[in-house]
């Protein structure tokens, strides 16, 4: 799902990054201080899973392919910006031992993956669940997935409107190849991921996780 | 019946026999018109396809997803060190993720690979007499596609082990 290097200009990384940074720092000032210890395997441990997860690919009728994201659980279990930050790691991780992805993206990527989608997902779990516990961990998977692609498919259009050489794909086309796999696809898997670790995890009750 | 016939149509074209000053009189013209006919046709030889076979002359790229799976038919553009803005060449990959293409220049190459999804490449590749025989980024086989994604684990197991150790030696014993 994630943008590589080239595709974006300085016009969008550079804002993308400016908006990321602070909430990078205020994130870690947060989540990761003194009172987070009893948390960080556990946050340590699913962050480790999204790498994985992120770097196996699904194959889509169509011969195109998706991969799930994996860090809405994080959002859900410890807040939207511990999964801000840790999707941040992933993709600096996968930026700087595969080249896959990049740095000068990786604020847009970051933003779309590790916030705006683990956000829409924490929202959407956070109205859902007095009706059915299960469900609104789906669709908050589901809809994570969603917000994410949505918001990388609006990057890309609008890179494509403002500089087609970095990307010279038709807005139709683009949208139609990201959101078609997203709704059918990812967002499905993401979702029956997200029920799969949350029920494990509360059957489990380590340390550090809320019941 | 053929023979006889054989021999009728040779006695016929016998310079010595029966119109033998007609042949003599048509030949230098004869020759002169086949001449002409060679001599136009040359040109024609133009519309001839021939082909030279270089083994090692075109720099190839394979693209392909982090879990090994190829970019098979993904659009991709390769753009010359004398004009990085216009692309030299286009083309989709075959089915293995693999693109081709006959540098004219030493320098860099740019090429992207674009997925409409979003996914790709944007490298750069090295062509001339001092590029390496092959470049890094070789598909993940064997050991290769097990070691990379550990590593990347143990980066960040380290990296939460080192907070982790952090932040219970910073915490107020109760």
């Amino acid at each position: 799902m994630h943008v590589p290097d080239g595709f974006l200009s300085p016009q969008l990384s550079v804002p993308a990054y400016a908006v990321a940074a602070p909430l990078w720092a205020w994130a870690v000032r947060r989540h990761f201080g003194r009172g987070a210890a009893e948390s960080l395997p556990v946050m340590g441990s699913l962050t480790a899973l999204a790498f994985v997860i992120q770097t196996l690919m699904i194959p889509v009728p169509g011969g195109t392919s998706t991969h799930l994201v994996g860090v809405v659980v994080l959002a859900l279990l410890f807040g939207p910006l511990v999964a801000f930050v840790c999707e941040a790691l992933v993709l600096l991780v996968q930026a700087l031992f595969f080249g896959a992805g990049g740095i000068t993206v990786l604020g847009v990527n970051a933003l779309a993956m590790g916030l705006v989608g683990p956000l829409a997902g924490w929202l959407v779990w956070r109205l859902a669940r007095p009706f059915s516990e299960k469900a609104a961990l789906f669709l908050a998977g589901w809809v994570a997935t969603q917000a994410a692609a949505l918001l990388l498919a609006g990057a890309l259009a609008l890179q494509h409107r403002l500089d087609p050489a970095y990307f010279p794909v038709p807005i139709a086309v683009n949208l139609t190849a990201m959101m078609v796999p997203s709704l059918t696809v990812a967002g499905v898997v993401e979702g029956l991921y997200t029920v799969f670790v949350l029920s494990l995890l509360r059957k489990a009750n380590p340390r550090g996780v809320a019941a | 019946m053929e023979a006889i016939g054989a021999r009728q149509r040779t006695r016929r074209f016998d310079s010595t026999g029966p119109g033998g000053e007609l042949i003599r009189a048509v030949r230098p013209a004869a020759a002169a018109a086949l001449s002409a006919a060679v001599l136009l046709a040359a040109p024609a030889l133009a519309h001839e396809t021939l082909h030279e076979l270089d083994r090692a002359r075109a720099i190839a790229v394979r693209a392909f997803e982090s879990d090994g799976e190829p970019l098979g038919d993904a659009a991709w553009e390769v753009y010359s060190p004398a004009d990085p803005r216009a692309p030299w060449q286009r083309g989709r990959t075959d089915r293995n993720g693999w693109l081709s293409f006959v540098p004219d220049a030493p320098g860099r190459w740019r090429v992207r690979v674009i997925e409409p999804a979003g996914h790709g490449l944007d490298l750069f590749v090295e062509a001339g007499a001092a590029a390496p025989e092959s470049a890094a980024g070789a598909p993940p086989s064997g050991a290769a596609f097990v070691l990379r994604p550990l590593a990347g684990l143990a980066a960040i197991g380290l990296l939460f082990a080192v907070i982790f150790l952090v932040q219970r030696r910073r915490r107020p014993s109760p």
